[in-house]
């Protein structure tokens, strides 16, 4: 997940890696998903991963959608 | 408890010291350093890393040492992040963004354009990002992310 200047750069970006284009999210959104993903403290021992139901429901509730977003079962 | 729970028990201490360790220090520790922290021996923290790895709480060099503790790299990136007085690495665009969340401070991000390498740093205040130009782009699609999790 890298930061381009511009959609036009991560364009160029994929043609360069020979990579498909995949989804190009507003700054701001990907810092809602960001601040929203690592909230929980990693540090207590009550902590655990996501599960695919909590994660997709996590996307969902912030907008992530297509079918780029969907994880796997 | 039987040998599992003390397996489980053990891998919420390695994480919680992992966690810990970066957060304060802002480096991963090594296997050697978790071995002393938790006088524990060097061989029960390398088949803790690599419980925690293969549960992809945690990413392991070849050598066995960590590689990425998301959100923050052990190897120097291209997202350099500042807070508290203290520099991190993100692992990427949206582990940048991740740190200030963990720390619950406010940061800024030195970062570049993945194509031409122009400087874009981007301030985060409150959890919130302050205006900036740039977007960020997601190669993999969810589904394949753990194929490759480095190059993701």
């Amino acid at each position: 997940m890298l930061l381009f200047w511009s959609e036009e750069h991560s364009e160029k970006w994929c043609k360069d890696w020979n990579l498909s284009r995949g989804e190009v999210i507003p700054l701001d959104k990907c810092c809602r998903l960001a601040q929203a993903w690592y909230t929980p403290d990693r540090r207590e021992p009550e902590w655990r991963r996501r599960t695919v139901d909590e994660a997709q429901a996590l996307f969902t509730e912030l907008g992530f959608t297509s079918e780029f977003w969907r994880l796997p079962r | 408890m039987d040998a599992e729970q003390e397996q489980i028990a053990l891998d919420k201490v390695v994480r919680s010291h992992v966690y810990d360790y970066v957060m304060r220090e802002g480096l991963l520790p090594t296997i050697a350093e978790t071995s002393s922290a938790l006088a524990r021996s060097s061989d029960e923290i390398r088949v803790s890393f690599q419980r925690l790895a293969d549960g992809h709480i945690i990413v392991l060099q070849k050598g066995g040492e960590i590689l990425m503790a998301n959100p923050f790299s052990a190897v120097p990136t291209a997202f350099l992040v500042k807070a508290r007085g203290r520099s991190y690495y993100g692992n990427c665009i949206w582990d940048a963004m991740g740190i200030p969340a963990m720390l619950k401070q406010d940061a800024t991000i030195e970062a570049s354009c993945g194509c031409c390498s122009t400087a874009m740093n981007l301030t985060i205040t409150n959890g919130s990002l302050e205006e900036a130009h740039g977007i960020a782009h997601f190669a993999i699609p969810a589904a394949h992310w753990w194929d490759d999790i480095v190059f993701n």
